[in-house]
């Protein structure tokens, strides 16, 4: 552990917040344990993924969502059966996670395979195709999407209870955090932020720069495939709207709320973007500044663009410098 | 001598501009080879088509009896080559270990891993055995993008010799080094062992003709002449492509 670690206590705190956060509904509200937090659970394993890529492996992608909503879709055809919307299939919940699964998967493959030939802003365009694609695809066939989504999904009965799903959003957070974070370590990690820094060094070192990125995109889009399986059991549906070019964007916001470059900004930026929404319409006197549910896109812009301002690195970049700082004044050190 | 490097008739184009024309050039195993030549004679080029950085317009690359025209760069470290490039090239985000590391888990296969090892370790070690070799073991966890210029070159030395190769190409190795420095790298070139084949770009002729057991000369993408040092040094038509002026 280097000296910053150590000062800062980053393990020991956020050891913390995990106890924290698992002790957390029998200290708030349902409320605020099964809408808030699972929410910000699940918006924040997915845009975990675009932190990973973008952090580890250069690679800016605007697809995470599209992954979250295959997922989705593919459980809904799978688990539903006669009367509901999509393909009616039919299935045991858990052999519909398994089939949900694989084809988020397999479609990550693919999706992978064709963007890892590019870089950059490239990368990102073609993603944001993509996603674009996507939503097309589910929303003219509406055999695998139903009209106007589908409905009524049940989640499996091991998770039942709301405060479940919580702690299975909670489980894969911390699974997430702690096997991206181990990753970076790993001879894979290593590689993937060798391609991040120089893709033509890597190949002169033997490494198959595309075969890398790809394997990246396909981590990335499994993870994102939880999160979209977690996000359809808590909302009971899906529709192709839910994957459009806003909600895409609103995942990058996420991320960029909190920090591209750290993985623990995805979910503190899905935290604060949940509390505005939640919260911002009960804020008193906020409708006589003409700040209404209408303009909520418009005070997250705003939001971001004030982050952004104070700090590139977003709100973790932030929440770095004030330790550091107090740790100076506390140690009675000043800067030459 | 069987040689080890073989190209023929190696042209590059880039649009209309030629950067190699027809270039033969036998290299044999464990000779000492000086590329020189002024700006734009080709000589980055050249090395770009034998590391496959580059596929040549037309010609053929043959390294270890193998023809590598076509094949992409990350396959030549199997075929135990290394290289340099002009410009240091080190992984800015990681540190001096972990650049080394990638070089040696490179050469041996080790990409894909998602769990540490002892191999892993011992790799580690060894990448702090290597950076010692450059003068850099002091530097172990200091990242790539916070060395000195100089401290770069050597972190792109270690990552070329880490694997051990069998054939190494460096591009001006010791450009942008101190005199002290470029005196330690002449050292440590001379040290190596004598079935390793050495290519060298560079520009200080002292280190070019120290090091080197036969030299070429290029200009314009052509390969003008080729001797020991001292038939170089002493070639007038060398001294007016290169310093515009006879030999005295």
């Amino acid at each position: 552990m280097n000296l910053r670690a150590r000062l800062t206590g980053e393990p020991l705190a956020l050891a913390g917040l995990v106890l924290f956060l698992i002790l957390l509904p029998s200290l708030a509200t349902a409320f605020f344990v099964n809408f808030v937090m699972t929410q910000t659970l699940i918006l924040g394993l997915a845009a975990a993924t675009i932190v990973f890529l973008s952090r580890y492996g250069g690679m800016t992608s605007l697809a995470q969502l599209l992954m979250f909503g295959i997922a989705g879709f593919m459980f809904g055809n799978a688990a539903l059966d006669g009367g509901a919307r999509g393909l009616n299939l039919g299935w045991h919940p858990w052999a519909a996670v398994g089939f949900a699964i694989v084809v988020t998967t397999l479609a990550a493959v693919v999706l992978g395979a064709i963007a890892s030939r590019t870089t950059g802003i490239y990368f990102l365009m073609l993603t944001l195709v993509y996603g674009v694609i996507g939503y097309f695809v589910f929303a003219q066939i509406v055999e695998i999407s139903g009209p106007g989504g589908i409905t009524s999904i049940q989640r499996p009965d091991l998770l039942g209870p709301p405060v479940r799903l919580y702690y299975a959003g909670l489980l894969l957070s911390v699974l997430a955090y702690v096997g991206f974070r181990a990753l970076r370590r790993t001879a894979f990690g290593l590689a993937l932020q060798g391609v991040r820094d120089d893709p033509v060094r890597m190949a002169s070192l033997g490494f198959n720069v595309p075969l890398h990125r790809t394997l990246a995109f396909v981590l990335a889009g499994f993870v994102a495939g939880l999160a979209g399986l977690l996000n359809v059991w808590w909302n009971g549906q899906i529709d192709p709207a839910s994957i459009s070019i806003g909600p895409t964007l609103i995942l990058l916001i996420i991320a960029v709320i909190g920090g591209i470059s750290s993985l623990e900004g995805a979910w503190l930026g899905a935290f604060v973007y949940v509390l505005v929404f939640t919260y911002l319409r009960d804020l008193p006197l906020v409708d006589r500044i003409g700040i209404t549910e209408a303009r909520f896109n418009t005070v997250i812009g705003v939001i971001v663009l004030a982050i952004m301002v104070l700090s590139p690195e977003g709100l973790t970049g932030i929440a770095r410098r004030l330790p550091v700082r107090t740790i100076r004044k506390e140690l009675g050190g000043t800067r030459a | 001598m069987a040689s080890v490097v073989e190209i023929r008739e190696v042209t590059v184009a880039f649009g209309g501009l030629r950067a190699l024309r027809g270039v033969d050039l036998d290299i044999a195993q464990g000779e000492r080879l000086a590329v020189i030549g002024p700006n734009g004679a080709g000589k980055t080029t050249l090395f770009n088509v034998i590391a496959g950085d580059i596929a040549p317009t037309t010609g053929t690359v043959v390294i270890r009896g193998q023809d590598c025209t076509r094949r992409p760069s990350r396959h030549r470290p199997r075929l135990g080559l290394a290289r340099t490039y002009q410009k240091a090239r080190a992984f800015a985000g990681l540190t001096v270990r972990e650049n080394i590391y990638l070089a040696l888990a490179g050469h041996r296969g080790r990409h894909r891993a998602l769990w540490r090892t002892p191999a892993d370790r011992a790799m580690g070690d060894e990448a702090a055995d290597v950076a010692d070799r450059v003068w850099l073991s002091g530097q172990l966890d200091e990242l790539a993008g916070e060395l000195a210029h100089g401290q770069r070159r050597q972190l792109e030395l270690a990552m070329a010799i880490a694997t051990r190769p069998d054939v190494m190409l460096l591009d001006e190795p010791a450009s942008g080094l101190s005199r002290g420095e470029r005196e330690r790298l002449v050292e440590l070139l001379e040290s190596f062992d004598d079935r390793l084949t050495l290519l060298l770009i560079e520009h200080d002729m002292d280190v070019a003709f120290r090091i080197a057991q036969r030299v070429v000369v290029m200009a314009d993408g052509e390969q003008v002449m080729a001797g020991t040092p001292d038939e170089v040094r002493a070639d007038p038509h060398v001294h007016r492509i290169y310093l515009g002026t006879e030999a005295a």
